[in-house]
């Protein structure tokens, strides 16, 4: 059965087709029979995991459920802590950690029902991936295992792609939710800082950091953000506001909305490819014949809020890690050290003037957008590449899309906007001014269900791991319906050169053998 | 290419109280390339004297009735 959305299930739950245990079994059963490709899990709790279902059957059998999220299975990115649950953060330095106390979040969606399937791989603390010299291997794309996830909350996409878990929570400090969402072709909101609490989530950024969540669909990021939102005492930044009806947008068109596109963020200061380009034409095309008023918008380069985010990121996560990074240094992977030290050879007026230089991006972000509801551009530049093809600097060499919304705090959103020459879906990126959560999502689900892109899942249950790897291999990218194709096919091939092997003559030559003089 | 040099790039390296090996600090030389063209684009120019930083100092926020 193909692993369905959080609102089919909580509709599935309701009228008691299948049972929160089945749910969450059917879930296991996927993860042991997929995830040795995908690498998305670093722990699987199934007895948490079964018991959280236990508990909700019984409360619908008692018809006390908590909601449309109960019952869901779910998991945490592995900076999450978890109570009696291993948190490592992907790092050695972690390995063997297990946290007294649930974050603020992980305890908001367990109150809201939710089922918790175990802990998810990230990028090492959250900044240094794909990294295969740490305790854990990297996530895999689920749309082809030869190619990357991105990062940082790469179990995340990989496992809400794969149709492992329902949804998942994922963190953004610089794009860490919206790039696998981008790349894994999956819905993932950064939402406006300080909307969900970072309390109990290890840190990488005070002040850039996002906690959010990753799932198949729009409509369900608004689930999840339901229960993740709300004020938290514990973190200085949490935002003490009453929390709105984030689905109150979700089936709606978008008729009467001003919609500004950062065309030249996309096409001058980071050229995408052309099935980015593609997408984004397709959604204002869709949004247009819907009723909104498209306009075009101007804003400072990317590279602008890329500096202004990478150096107020790395100065203040090389503060938080300054201890292990003088006594530990080679303890991290090589990617994350190499990274994070940046911070530490920048001076107190670089991250000053950063600070500074954030404040005017945010009034110049502001003051362009006056007019318009929601602003949209790519939300990754091209489709994934393979994971062995990434760059030490990769992304230090081109600005992503992705830092604005970190340095302005507004929230945005990336979602599926069609597939690249790969077979890897690509993907487009809504933002919204601060708070505006339930405008955004009805922007983004209004393009989502009129592209009709969620039918399509990638067909990671139909490669054997011996054929992903001999395309692996032979550099092949074949797209979902050829790869369904292949175990057949390569049946059909090691069968006639296994009737071409029997027993011969020692000595019999081959038909071509080499001839001297050649046609002499 | 940074436009630092290598020797100054040790005594910054120095500074931050990590050990690298000649191996690392090469490296991340070569990455550093990529930083200062960053650090150019957020100082200063003309920027208005009195620009503040995105984060002030609030003090209310430490009133011991709201803490």
């Amino acid at each position: 059965m193909q692993t369905p959305t959080i609102a089919e299930a909580a509709t599935l739950l309701a009228a008691r087709k299948i049972s929160p245990v089945e749910l969450a079994q059917q879930c296991l059963d996927k993860i042991e029979a997929v995830d040795s490709k995908l690498n998305s899990f670093i722990v699987v709790a199934k007895e948490r995991a079964l018991q959280d279902a236990r508990a909700a059957e019984a409360r619908l059998m008692a018809g006390t459920t908590k909601g449309k999220l109960d019952g869901i299975p779910i998991a945490h990115k592995d900076i999450y802590g978890t109570r009696g649950i291993a948190t490592t953060a992907h790092s050695k330095l972690l390995q063997g950690w297990v946290p007294t106390e649930d974050a603020f979040t992980v305890t908001k969606l367990a109150e809201a029902g939710t089922v918790m399937l175990g802990k998810l791989a990230t990028h090492e603390f959250a900044f240094g991936g794909p990294s295969f010299d740490l305790p854990w291997p990297p996530a895999r794309n689920p749309w082809n295992p030869a190619h990357f996830t991105s990062g940082s909350s790469s179990g995340t996409g990989a496992a809400v792609a794969a149709g492992l878990i329902l949804g998942g929570t994922g963190s953004d400090t610089g794009g860490s939710i919206r790039g696998p969402a981008a790349l894994c072709g999956i819905a993932g909101i950064k939402p406006t800082y300080g909307l969900c609490s970072r309390s109990g989530i290890l840190p990488l950024a005070f002040s850039l950091d996002h906690a959010g969540p990753m799932a198949w669909t729009v409509e369900d990021c608004a689930l999840l953000l339901q229960a993740m939102a709300g004020h938290d005492p514990a973190d200085p930044a949490s935002a003490n506001r009453d929390i709105p009806d984030f689905n109150a947008g979700i089936g709606r068109d978008v008729k009467g909305l001003r919609i500004g596109v950062v065309r030249h963020w996309h096409e001058t200061d980071s050229p995408v490819s052309p099935a980015v380009q593609e997408g984004i034409n397709s959604a204002v095309a869709i949004w247009r014949d819907q009723g909104a008023e498209i306009v075009d918008v101007v804003l400072p380069s990317l590279y602008e809020y890329q500096a202004a985010n990478f150096v107020i990121l790395t100065v203040e996560a090389f503060s938080l890690h300054e201890p292990w990074m003088r006594g530990r240094f080679n303890d991290y992977g090589e990617l994350l050290r190499d990274r994070m030290i940046m911070g530490g050879l920048m001076a107190g007026t670089d991250y000053l003037q950063a600070l500074r230089r954030r404040r005017e991006l945010c009034a110049v972000t502001a003051a362009a957008a006056k007019d318009v509801d929601v602003l949209v551009t790519a939300g990754a530049a091209a489709e994934a590449p393979r994971i062995d093809s990434i760059p030490k600097w990769t992304n230090l060499e081109k600005p992503g899309f992705t830092n604005p919304f970190n340095i302005t705090g507004w929230p945005a959103i990336c979602v599926c906007s069609g597939f690249g020459e790969g077979g890897l879906p690509v993907s487009v990126q809504i933002a919204a001014k601060p708070f505006q959560e339930p405008l955004l999502f009805q922007v983004a689900d209004a393009f989502e269900k009129a592209a009709g892109l969620r039918g399509i899942r990638p067909s990671l249950s139909a490669t054997p791991p011996h054929v992903a790897k001999g395309l692996a291999d032979a550099g092949l990218n074949l797209l979902p319906g050829q790869l369904d194709l292949m175990p057949e096919m390569v049946a059909e091939l090691a069968a006639g050169a296994a009737a071409l092997k029997g027993a011969r003559p020692y000595s019999q030559d081959p038909a071509g053998v080499m001839h001297l003089p050649v046609g002499g | 290419m940074p436009k630092t040099s290598l020797q100054d790039f040790e005594a910054m390296v120095r500074r931050t109280g990590v050990i690298l090996t000649t191996a690392q600090t090469e490296h991340i030389y070569e990455g550093w390339g990529y930083i200062e063209p960053m650090l150019e684009r957020i100082r200063a120019h003309g920027r208005d004297r009195a620009a503040e930083p995105a984060h002030i100092f609030l003090p209310d926020v430490f009133d011991a009735e709201k803490l």
